[in-house]
């Protein structure tokens, strides 16, 4: 587990740096221009893929494991298999990231490495996944909280939605516009569902564990984790998509669906906390989860507002859909993470971290990062989407009135670049406390 | 909910509605979609890109143009692509990307759609690849350089030698021309088109100029491409 998330954390400063880059470029087009390698096409996508893989999916399978193994009652089933298959993985990834930038990208979003990394990366998701089912099936606590049919969900429908987009996109493509519904259709259920539940997993069990109390009620949980499996699933089409009208009503009606079971979540959540709001204040690792929690919400309300026929139209194909994906993806997934890895990895190494300050840092730098790009998108989304309606406003129009939002969201990505490696060096730092102490046999406290 | 192959059933359940909406359904009624005829007129529609295109298209993959242009025009009621000038003459449909491998729909605007570029392209379109904001000042589009070469000018200019404003011109005596890719890229742009009307795609809406001349309905080919916006 500590090694996914050394390999998350590792994946997670190359991702921002690549945003960081790609984000420059808007403000000096020229900049790293001469050579293909970096143009923003492939840097863009090379960002996508690095922080969807090489950070998200192991970053989301460390805690789903830790979680099973600690719901559970038991040890992780064959640590050294999950450890080769996570190295497997990492090669997977540093394969199918090298392949985009050297010009092989697949040309899906959110599915940009080439061919000859989806194996790979199958066959290694596959081992852990095989290995967290057994774990999941010895647990010596039978009965199950949220958070485990969370993860049963979330592992059960990557290698899903993963094999079939390789194996349609990739070894035998479907004809035509087919390759794009089931590019958009993977793309929304990795953010959805896979990411999704792995956060909400981690939610769940940390602010029950830190508050010390139950979820307010299992019927809610139940609503909630039913209803994001069926309606959740369903969506991630354009309105104005060249599909045929059933297959973008089934998407726009999925999404806006999908509103109850987010509401039930929400509001058990809120139930289980109502009274602790200063529990913050001393609590770092409950608040990356409180603040995850709220941007998944808005993330969500977000996204079934831009589903309604009349609000896309203004918004399709502008920043408004990328601010949700960002915030999706930064803003709950990401934090939801960083605090399950805050509280995991001392115990796993049986060591604090070795900075108490940066973790503060880590998390003031991202959510300020995060805040401030996600408005200046919105705002430039809607702009853009509400200049672009007027067919006499020349395209140029949209981008000018867009770069004060665009220069915003580049020192957001610097925020939460710089974040990131504040993350970076403390992990470094714990793990090589940790080297120490088995050789050296000097011990910390660790606070329980 | 505490056994475990119940919410493995359950899940399974679940997802497979999810699949069967977006992957089987689709594939049922798109899967076979080959070439029509349009209408009136029966040509074929569409032809398959030719040989420099089909490399052009690569080359768009390699370099995530994907990530700024869309390939879809939207209809008129979801959107004003339509109107914008030469953007296309009517809606995308599923016909349009039968012979795309991979189709490259995009998802965001960075730059204006291309379904519709070839409609728009101008002698400038290779100084635009080389040096966009040659030809728009505010564009964020990347250079793209290195799809061209520099080179010393030979007994007189190439006659492909690209004919820069001075700011992004090479030092006397350098030509800058256009590589092979640059040619496919260019010939894929040219290609980029969706102009045949089809038994799914309404007539195009006919543009009353005077309220006294007489309405004839729009020509389905738009005549000369005019420079790009």
């Amino acid at each position: 587990m500590l090694f996914l998330f050394g390999s998350a954390i590792v994946w997670l400063v190359i991702g921002t740096a690549l945003a960081f880059i790609a984000s420059l470029k808007f403000h000096a087009p020229g900049f790293l221009a001469d050579s293909p390698i970096w143009t923003y096409g492939r840097v863009y996508a090379a960002r996508t893929d690095a922080l969807l893989y090489g950070f998200a999916i192991q970053a989301a399978l460390g805690v789903s494991l830790w979680l099973l193994c600690r719901l559970g009652r038991t040890t992780l089933t064959d640590p050294r298999v999950c450890l080769t298959a996570a190295a497997i993985w990492n090669f997977g990834v540093m394969v199918g990231i090298g392949g985009i930038l050297g010009g092989d990208s697949t040309g899906y979003e959110a599915f940009e490495m080439p061919r000859y990394a989806a194996p790979v990366l199958f066959v290694a998701y596959l081992v852990i996944a095989v290995c967290a089912i057994i774990t999941f099936h010895k647990r010596e606590e039978r009965a199950l909280y949220p958070s485990q049919w969370f993860i049963l969900g979330g592992v059960f429908w990557f290698a899903w939605i993963f094999s079939t987009a390789s194996a349609l996109l990739l070894c035998s493509p479907v004809r035509g516009v087919l390759q794009s519904t089931i590019s958009w259709w993977f793309a929304h259920n990795l953010e959805t569902i896979v990411l999704g539940f792995a956060g909400l997993a981690s939610i769940s069990y940390f602010i029950s564990k830190l508050l010390e109390r139950p979820l307010h009620s299992s019927y809610l949980a139940m609503l909630g984790f039913w209803g994001l499996t069926l309606f959740g699933s369903w969506g991630g089409i354009p309105q104005g998509a060249p599909l045929p009208a059933w297959i973008i009503s089934l998407s726009v009606v999925g999404t806006v669906m999908s509103a109850v079971p987010i509401l039930a979540i929400m509001t058990n959540f809120c139930q289980t906390a109502r009274k602790d709001l200063n529990a913050l204040d001393n609590n770092a690792i409950l608040r990356f989860s409180y603040v995850a929690l709220i941007f998944w919400f808005i993330a969500s309300v977000q996204k079934i507002i831009g589903a309604l026929p009349k609000v896309s139209t203004l918004t399709d194909y502008t920043y408004f859909g990328v601010a949700q994906k960002e915030l999706a993806l930064f803003g709950f997934f990401a934090m939801a993470m960083f605090g399950a890895i805050y509280y995991i990895a001392p115990q796993l190494v049986g060591h604090e971290f070795p900075c108490d300050k940066s973790p503060k840092i880590h998390f003031w730098f991202t959510f300020i990062g995060v805040t401030i790009s996600y408005l200046a998108l919105v705002i430039s989304g809607i702009g853009q989407g509400i200049i672009l309606s007027d067919p006499k406003n020349p395209f140029v129009a949209a981008l000018k009135a867009s770069m004060l939002g665009v220069r915003v969201r580049t020192l957001g990505d610097l925020l939460i670049l710089l974040g990131q490696l504040a993350l970076l060096l403390n992990f470094l730092g714990l793990v090589a406390q940790g080297c120490c102490k088995a050789f050296c046999g000097k011990q910390k406290e660790v606070r329980k | 909910m505490n056994f475990g192959p119940f919410i493995f059933v359950g899940l399974f359940f679940t997802m497979s509605l999810s699949w069967l909406g977006f992957v089987l359904g689709p594939q049922l009624q798109l899967g076979s979609l080959t070439q029509t005829a349009t209408v009136p007129g029966g040509e074929t529609y569409p032809n398959s890109r030719p040989g420099l295109a089909r490399k052009g298209a690569e080359i768009y993959r390699a370099n995530g143009c994907a990530a700024c242009h869309t390939q879809q025009v939207r209809p008129r009621e979801l959107g004003s692509d339509l109107d914008r000038p030469l953007w296309g003459i009517r809606r995308s449909v599923a016909h349009d990307y039968v012979f795309d491998e991979p189709v490259m729909l995009g998802s965001t605007r960075i730059g204006p759609d291309l379904a519709n570029v070839a409609l728009r392209l101008d002698p400038n379109t290779m100084v635009h690849l080389y040096a966009p904001r040659a030809i728009e000042p505010n564009s964020v589009m990347p250079p793209y350089r290195f799809l061209f070469q520099k080179r010393k000018i030979a007994r007189e200019p190439s006659a492909d030698a690209l004919k820069l404003p001075e700011k992004f011109a090479p030092e006397a005596g350098y030509e800058i021309v256009p590589t092979s890719d640059a040619r496919a890229l260019v010939g894929y742009l040219s290609s980029l088109r969706q102009t045949g009307i089809i038994f799914e795609t309404p007539m195009p809406q006919p543009k009353i100029k005077q309220p006294q001349a007489a309405v004839a309905p729009a020509e389905a080919n738009p005549g000369t491409p005019a420079p790009a916006k």
